[in-house]
């Protein structure tokens, strides 16, 4: 397999990005099927993205509004890669602030250095390479040490696939002061039918005590390319919920690589990934256990249709001294087609003591006894059909708290909100 | 109102049911009693709709064609059944599944849905009547229930339907005698003139509690002797051993001795 050039989207590059991308580029050139993070994913579609810096392109996105979820509170929309400030709300309630990444790059750049500043043996794909080159606007959330957060902070990322770019980097920085807790929602959304993508980066970091809600809905148009990386850091006693629901794009990839770096922090993330048509939808989970005495779980649940195909590579990695580690890992599937695919792994790396390690995987179809139980009480058989396909994907949604999220997720996979 | 005539079913070449005949009028409670194996769960899948048998015969409901009607349709024209082992749905909540069952059969009948709130009314009388708390409602159907509360969420369900013909497979099967009592008290609740039953039962106890107008004895894919209540009791204290061991010809007089009133 050939590994594309990088000097695709070489022309555009401020001369020290471009030879720094380039030559990183070079080195790890863009992922293969021989990568197994990348194993299932679509490579000739990821090829004919073309990265390049943000294009404004300033147009009125009619479809957008009924696309997103109606959350009241501080909102920052970001449309191919820049902050589109019309559409934003950045008032904010005290102890938090809300502002575009580019800003707060030329104005405070080491509050966001770290989200830059990347060892270059640490840029294991070209996706992150191409983010640091191009991501360089976005969306930073920053919470006060011992502020609780009542309103939700939503943040929208909009591909507007265009013909010199069809795609864009965005960068999404939360920082959580000690203590603090805050929910935050990011929407990954599309517009026009036309290929292209996104890479949305968000770098998280969780001081001492803090909580964090975050919920990812990718709903991206099934025309599209979503690639999703999110690096979290974690203090002592922190605790992480990540929500993510894995729904549009013709590749919907979503990876997760969670440090727990402080003792008794916690990391929670489950999912659903609910696949139609042709479309791939990868979720790519690390949790890495570096303290001890910390907890994390994973449940994801997928749902795969037609011809999809999901992905679940869940790793956990005990580090040696992360000794009384908590770890649970499941991913239950349901197939609803005899042409879809699920491609399911475990990875358990553990090298301390005294460590519970937990996994398990299930691979089912529809329970006909439980359809014919249903129908014999008079529900029709599509009807009994959606009600069972409903009742597994809800237990993914059961987790979601915050209303509107909930009535966005069951009203866009067709069902009442129970 | 029920008529079977010649009821065969099979799975593949497993002959199950091998010519059954049986009239149930409006009303009236039959219960059919059997050996393990003679087809009584089989019978009553027959008259549910499930998949997967060869059939031959005729099975009709107030004239109508049961054996070509999909399982839903059967429930609309007024089939209930209540199953042995009834399924857990994990993520269905319990209140939501039953009023969209009794707003699927009242659509498929011309009868306007049901309100949420009118719901809670009929759902509250037969809670009463199976002696369950409120949040019965609120867990998923059947997930973790207890096999008693399985059962009493079958006649729950019966009662909300409120079905023409009710099938209750091995409704006692697995009950303490607590459990048996309230079920048998919401089934005998729910005996009308307008609506019959088809009690299948292994053991005579149940009919201690539910008295059955006929019973029938299937042996075999066949009912082969047919009386009132008193042939339970026979069948208690002789098993079904008469029937297996002998042709048709030896099957018991009515007994004379040990009948209850």
């Amino acid at each position: 397999m050939t590994i594309d050039s990088p000097t695709r989207t070489g022309s555009d590059l401020s001369p020290a990005a471009r030879r720094s991308v380039a030559e990183r580029l070079d080195v790890i050139g863009y992922p293969t099927k021989r990568h197994e993070a990348w194993r299932y994913a679509p490579h000739r579609t990821l090829g004919a993205l073309s990265f390049g810096p943000p294009v404004d392109i300033a147009a009125a996105l009619p479809e957008l509004d009924a696309k997103m979820p109606t959350i009241e509170g501080p909102r920052i929309v970001v449309v191919n890669g820049l902050v589109d400030t019309e559409r934003s709300d950045l008032t904010c309630p005290d102890g938090l602030r809300l502002s575009s990444l580019a800003d707060v790059s030329a104005e405070q750049p080491e509050r966001v250095a770290h989200h830059f500043d990347i060892a270059d043996d640490e840029i294991d794909d070209a996706y992150l390479a191409l983010s640091i080159a191009f991501g360089d606007d976005g969306a930073v959330v920053r919470v006060a040490d011992d502020v609780t957060l009542d309103v939700p902070i939503h943040v929208v990322d909009v591909a507007v696939p265009d013909p010199t770019r069809n795609a864009s980097c965005t960068g999404v920085v939360i920082h959580l002061g000690a203590r603090s807790s805050a929910t935050v929602i990011e929407t990954r959304l599309g517009v026009t039918d036309e290929f292209g993508g996104s890479n949305v980066r968000t770098t998280i970091t969780l001081d001492e005590g803090a909580t964090l809600e975050h919920v990812v809905l990718q709903d991206a148009p099934d025309t599209q390319v979503h690639l999703s990386r999110i690096d979290v850091t974690q203090a002592a006693e922190s605790t992480f919920n990540a929500r993510s629901f894995n729904l549009g794009a013709a590749f919907g990839r979503c990876a997760y690589n969670v440090v727990l770096a402080g003792a008794g922090a916690t990391a929670d993330l489950s999912g659903l990934f609910f696949g139609v048509g042709e479309q791939v939808l990868d979720q790519q989970i690390n949790v890495v256990h570096a303290a001890p005495d910390c907890t994390s779980r994973q449940t994801f649940r997928g749902v795969l249709d037609d011809r999809s195909t999901g992905v679940f590579n869940g790793g956990i990695d005990v580090r040696p001294g992360a000794d009384g580690t908590d770890a649970e890992q499941s991913n239950d599937n349901l197939l609803l087609s005899n042409y879809a695919e699920v491609n399911t792994q475990p990875r358990l790396e553990i090298l301390a003591d005294e460590v519970a390690c937990k996994h398990g995987a299930t691979v089912g179809q529809l329970d006909e006894t439980a359809l014919y139980y249903m129908r014999t009480r008079g529900l029709r058989a599509d009807e009994a059909r959606r009600l069972l396909i409903n009742g597994f994907a809800d237990q993914a949604i059961d987790d979601v708290g915050i209303e509107p999220v909930r009535a966005w997720i069951t009203h866009r996979l067709g069902h009442d909100d129970v | 109102m029920l008529h079977v005539e010649n009821l065969t079913a099979a799975i593949g070449q497993t002959k199950i049911l091998k010519g059954l005949n049986l009239d149930v009028g409006a009303g009236e409670v039959h219960a059919i009693m059997g050996p393990n194996g003679s087809g009584k769960s089989t019978f009553a899948h027959t008259i549910a709709g499930r998949d997967g048998y060869e059939i031959t015969g005729t099975v009709t409901l107030d004239g109508a064609d049961l054996l070509g009607m999909e399982p839903e349709d059967r429930a609309a024209a007024g089939v209930f059944m209540g199953f042995q082992y009834p399924v857990e749905i994990p993520g269905v909540n319990n209140m939501y599944f039953l009023r969209t069952a009794l707003n699927s059969v009242r659509r498929s009948r011309g009868d306007t849905e049901i309100s949420a709130r009118e719901f809670l009314k009929v759902a509250k009388d037969a809670m009463d009547l199976v002696e369950m708390k409120q949040d019965f409602l609120d867990r998923a159907v059947n997930a973790g229930f207890s096999g008693g509360e399985k059962k009493r969420n079958e006649i729950l369900q019966m009662a909300i339907m409120q079905p023409r013909l009710a099938v209750l497979d091995e409704t006692d099967s697995g009950l303490d005698i607590d459990a048996l009592r309230i079920i048998a008290g919401g089934v005998n609740a729910l005996r009308g003139p307008e609506r019959s039953m088809i009690v299948i039962t292994h053991y005579q106890r149940l009919l201690d509690y539910i008295k059955p107008d006929f019973v029938h004895v299937l042996v075999d894919g066949r009912i082969v002797e047919s009386g009132d209540h008193t042939l339970a009791l026979h069948l208690e204290d002789h098993g079904y051993a008469d029937f297996l061991n002998h042709g048709l010809d030896d099957a018991p007089e009515q007994p004379l001795t040990g009948v209850r009133s």
